[in-house]
């Protein structure tokens, strides 16, 4: 008992020596002096999720060192983060920029946004009708319908029944891309009739996980599509892609494979690269760091103003994956420290051949699609409010 | 003598103080070992939490539903019993004010009304446990802990389904103007709904203090054995406080909601409510189960969280570094040989000073 | 598909989500058997998945294991030592042990990079062994299914399992009779922790391969609910643990399965579990009998 209170006694002895010591050394650390400070505020998604956040984090960091700005990213815990943080910023007074990554900020900004009139403000994926904020938002229905006709055709192709969609927070923004999703699927559903004489009927498995965090939610709901017959999972949930990719590569080894089918198909960023090169078809990319990029640029240039931006197909704001954009993409894995440069070659030579194993007339039936939809030949639906969305449900049931 | 038995008052402050200071310390090690710099990011976590009015009143803001919240398993505590209901009891309180806006109603009536069915919401979802208390004997950790649970789905099967905003699947519908609680300084998070908890401070005081039912409580959880041979009836103290207790947890959450701008709602991730109950646990601990020293330590606890987020914009430290702390706490204070381990160390060092 | 598919399918996925919930579940009878009530599960199962993580990645999965069970022995020697010499209050620091747990492995992840999760790479986790029926089961599988069985033999058939059973029904007997039972009840309390430990690093390491900061997802009071459940029976805990993986991995079955999602909401198979929980013990609590000095340090007269 004695010896025990004794080694007690030592540790808080060692903890109040540490302390003391801390005292003496502790000192400011001065930053070096730039031309401005912008401030980013994450939403509870955060950074590292190798799409949507980092994204938002990359175009800003990259317009931060094209400007010589200094970049102070503020993440949120949870919801009730979101007005303290950003009002934070605002009552600091010293940034030139507030930007918001998420549409999930979007109470937040418009309250203090009103609070603080002279403050510039930008918000990505939602509409604040403020005079001080720039609304950035993305047709993701256009690049989903893409991604859903080839999900269908490749999943026909390979005899699966099914194609999956992991989806994250319900939130507007997310019935975007399950629109153009449902509308893909049954345009390639009947584009396969079209060349081959057969329609597939390749039906639909959905989900909500209600996070943008739980990579475990992606993996449980991948492994149970997976396992109904789904042949292709979409990742609509930032870093849930990661536990998706993991059921996704469960489910390939299985086999005794290495490369796909089943694939998954990335999301905002350009995922190819994720799964070796092999097991992420094509990603359906949104531009998130273009939007920051020009947010950034426009303050700089004093061309900034409140109002709507609108990034899509035509003005390649939304796309599907190419090579070039694997290529640099390869990179913002690296960056991430998620691959490393001796993958590099493995990767590309894996894509090169995961792909060239689809037939032709899928590619050429998903550019035909993609040229429909940018001449305005084809509208691709969209859905912002839950009845929206059900109509939606009610016209491509999908089964 | 006179003098002891004010050093033996003071003792739990003291307790308090020292587990705190534990907690800090244990903070700045895990920052030091992070490469933080503790100085420079204690710094601004006390200019976030009390540097300015605008500072003082995010904490006091955070501090609002947590005097509730303590108050839930202080009286608990008070009565011989370990009630954790109410992070589950907080949820059902914040459902039912949400689900008091499916309603128009005039503007005071509305928010009265809203705060009432919020705190009954809050008492009815702690019944049960109660009932299973006295009829099977079954533990309270045990019944509370499941029932936190099943409100915890609960929740999140209402705000998917019953009581979505149509325009916005992420969250339920906002209160209604007429019931929220109106901002007490402006372009902060402080609402009037401060008001209710110190209000619930003074009643738990005037009853537990001053009424007859207040001391067969405290007898009960004073020495059980003594009070069923002075005749004090079990099933009464404890009804008593697992409802009281589950009325402060209701209206935890129904101030939360009626009164934290800027959405008034609840989101699908239960954001904002997680944890209300469990941190509430810690600031009773903190304020030795006493409503004033739960008031003190609730300002404590709101600080932290508060600053915390001023924390992470300059030194970077994550604001979770908090929770750390806090637990930290809770162990320390769990130790009724912290003091003495502490008084020992400090005869230590008299001991070695004179060499 | 047939129904038998989908049946086998959710059959599998419960095989691996049991394990967490059993493992925890039997080291916690271990603790509750000796009068040690450990409510700070849920923080072990968080706190070990990410050091079981950082362990595999540091040196491969039979460490990121082996850190595992060391993370929980470590927090159950501080939780026993607290709730018997120094006589704490065992709920507070469970208590204590969650908060703590929450806020360190959120903090750490952000200093890993990502906030809110982290991927261990493939080439550390466990790896599956081919079995007749299916090629990907975790060898762990069938360390837990053999547990309940060792845990069942070590209570009832041992010495040292009577004088655990002593030392939580009655110290001061115990005491008198010789039995150290502070000691006795520390390392039982230790022990199980360990195996709730393993438990948190089978699934960052093995199962689902990342750590998050929701990754316990409640199965630390799932478990509590399966020890309730089983009555102190270690083979019973196998059923309850089986049983509430089951509905684990039901309620993700449901929520993506057309046709059934829009009728059975996945949020009421998951509270399932805690009101077949609050059912037992409502119903049964004459025969669900827990040791009579649990909860209650022992205090020398």
């Amino acid at each position: 008992m004695k010896s025990r209170i004794r080694l007690f006694t030592l540790l808080v002895a060692v903890a109040l020596l540490i302390g003391g010591l801390m005292v003496v050394t502790g000192g400011a650390s001065a930053g070096v002096a730039l031309k401005g400070k912008v401030a980013v505020i994450l939403d509870v998604g955060g950074r590292g999720d190798l799409s949507f956040n980092d994204m938002g984090f990359k175009g800003t960091d990259e317009a931060a060192a094209d400007f010589g700005l200094q970049m102070d990213a503020i993440q949120s815990a949870s919801d009730a983060d979101y007005l303290p943080n950003t009002r934070n910023a605002a009552v600091s007074g010293q940034y030139d920029l507030i930007l918001g990554v998420g549409f999930l900020l979007t109470d937040a900004f418009n309250t203090v946004a009103q609070e603080f009139p002279d403050q510039k403000f930008a918000i990505i994926d939602s509409v604040v009708p403020q005079p001080n904020v720039m609304s950035i938002v993305f047709a993701e229905n256009e690049g989903s319908a893409l991604v859903g006709a080839l999900s269908a055709m490749v999943a026909a192709y390979y005899g699966y029944p099914k194609v999956g969609v992991v989806l994250g927070i319900e939130i507007p923004v997310l019935y975007h891309f399950e629109a153009g999703y449902r509308f893909g699927i049954d345009w390639g559903n009947k584009k396969y009739e079209q060349i081959t004489g057969t329609n597939p009927n390749i039906g639909l498995l959905w989900t909500y996980t209600g996070t943008f965090s739980d990579i475990a939610k992606g993996y449980a709901a991948s492994q149970a599509m997976l396992a109904q017959g789904a042949g292709l999972i979409y990742n609509v949930a930032g870093p849930l892609g990661i536990g998706d990719l993991q059921a996704v590569t469960e489910a390939v080894r299985a086999q005794g494979r290495e490369a796909g089918p089943p694939f998954m198909i990335g999301v905002d960023a350009n995922q190819d690269w994720m799964g070796d090169g092999h097991r992420v078809l094509a990603s359906m990319m949104k531009r998130v760091d273009r939007g920051c990029y020009k947010a950034v640029a426009d303050v700089v240039y004093g061309t900034f103003q409140g109002g709507i931006v609108s990034l899509r197909l035509i003005n390649r704001g939304i796309a599907i994956s190419r090579y070039q954009d694997l290529l640099d993409f390869i990179q913002f894995g690296i960056n991430a420290g998620a691959i490393t440069e001796a993958d590099k070659p493995k990767i590309i030579s894996n894509w090169l051949e995961m792909r060239s194993k689809i037939p032709y007339w899928i590619w050429d039936a998903v550019s035909e699609l993609e040229m429909k939809i940018v001449s305005g030949e084809i509208v691709v639906p969209t859905a912002n409010t839950i009845e929206e969305m059900q109509a939606i449900r009610a016209q491509y049931p999908l089964p | 003598m006179k003098g002891l038995g004010l050093i033996s008052r003071l003792l739990p402050l003291g307790e308090s103080l020292l587990a705190g200071l534990v907690g800090l310390a244990v903070g700045a090690i895990i920052m030091l070992i992070y490469g933080f710099n503790p100085i420079e990011a204690y710094f601004a976590l006390f200019r976030g939490s009390f540097g300015s009015l605008y500072s003082l009143s995010e904490a006091l803001a955070n501090a609002t539903p947590l005097i509730l919240t303590a108050l839930t398993f202080a009286i608990g505590l008070r009565g011989g019993l370990f009630n954790i209901g109410a992070e589950g009891q907080v949820y059902v309180g914040a459902l039912a004010a949400i689900a008091m806006s499916l309603f128009k109603l005039p503007s005071g009536l509305h928010l009265v009304l809203t705060l009432i069915v919020a705190m009954l919401a809050g008492a009815l979802w702690s019944l049960p446990a109660a009932i299973l208390k006295l009829t099977r004997g079954v533990h309270e950790v045990i019944s509370t802990i499941m029932f936190n649970w099943v409100a915890h789905f609960l929740a999140y099967y209402l705000i998917a389904n019953i009581l979505v905003d149509p325009r916005r699947a992420e969250k339920t519908i906002s209160i209604l103007p007429s019931a929220r609680f109106p901002i007490l300084v402006p372009k902060t998070s402080l609402s009037y709904g401060l008001l209710v908890s110190l209000f619930w401070v003074g009643l738990a005081l005037f009853l537990l203090w001053y009424t007859t039912i207040g001391f067969e409580v405290r007898a009960m959880g004073f020495n059980p054995a003594a009070c069923r041979y002075a005749g004090i009836k079990r099933w009464r103290t404890a009804l008593f406080a697992f409802l009281v207790g589950g009325l402060t947890a209701g209206a935890a959450g129904g101030v939360h909601v009626m009164g934290r701008p800027p959405s008034y709602a609840i989101f699908s991730g239960l954001g904002g409510l997680l944890n209300l109950g469990f941190d509430g646990l810690g600031v009773a601990m903190i304020g030795r189960n006493h409503p004033i020293g739960i008031v003190l330590a609730a300002i404590f606890f709101g600080g932290l969280m508060a600053g915390g987020r001023l924390m992470q914009i300059s030194p970077g430290v994550p604001l979770e570094l908090i929770r750390v702390v806090e637990g930290v706490i809770i162990v320390a204070l769990a130790v009724p040989e912290l003091i003495r381990i502490f008084r020992l160390f400090r005869e230590k060092i008299t001991i070695w000073r004179r060499g | 598909m047939t129904f038998l598919d989908h049946f086998f399918g959710i059959l599998f996925i419960s095989l691996h989500a049991m394990v967490p919930i059993t493992l925890a579940a039997t080291g916690e009878v271990l603790g509750e058997t000796a009068g040690l009530f450990n409510i700070g599960l849920e923080g072990i199962i968080l706190l070990s998945a990410l050091t079981g993580a950082l362990g595999a990645e540091a040196g491969g999965w039979l460490i990121g294991l082996l850190v595992g069970i060391g993370t929980g022995l470590a927090i159950g020697l501080l939780f026993g030592l607290i709730s018997t010499y120094w006589k704490g209050d065992q709920l507070i620091v469970g208590v204590g042990i969650n908060l703590l747990a929450l806020g360190f492995v959120a903090f750490e992840l952000i200093i890993l990079g990502a906030p809110g999760f982290h991927a261990v790479p493939r080439e550390v986790q466990v790896p599956n062994i081919n079995t007749p029926i299916r090629k990907d089961l975790s060898p762990l599988i069938f360390l837990t299914l053999a547990l309940p069985f060792l845990t069942y033999y070590l209570l009832s058939r041992t010495q040292l399992g009577l004088k655990l059973k002593a030392v939580g029904e009655n110290p001061a007997a115990a005491d008198v009779a010789g039995i150290r039972v502070n000691l006795l009840r520390l390392l039982a309390a230790a022990c199980g922790a360990s195996l709730a430990g393993l438990g948190g690093a089978f699934i960052s390491v093995d199962w689902i391969g990342s750590v998050t900061k929701e990754i316990s997802a409640g199965r630390g009071f799932i478990a509590l609910a399966t020890v309730v459940f089983s009555g102190l029976n270690p083979l019973m805990v196998l059923l309850g643990g089986f049983i509430f993986g089951f509905f684990e991995s039901l309620a993700t079955w449901v929520s993506t399965f057309p046709g059934i999602k829009e009728v059975v909401p996945w949020q009421v198979v998951s509270m399932t579990p805690y009101i077949v929980t609050l059912l037992v013990v409502a119903g049964a609590i004459g025969r669900v009998r827990f040791p009579a000095a649990l909860g209650k340090p022992y205090i020398r007269e």
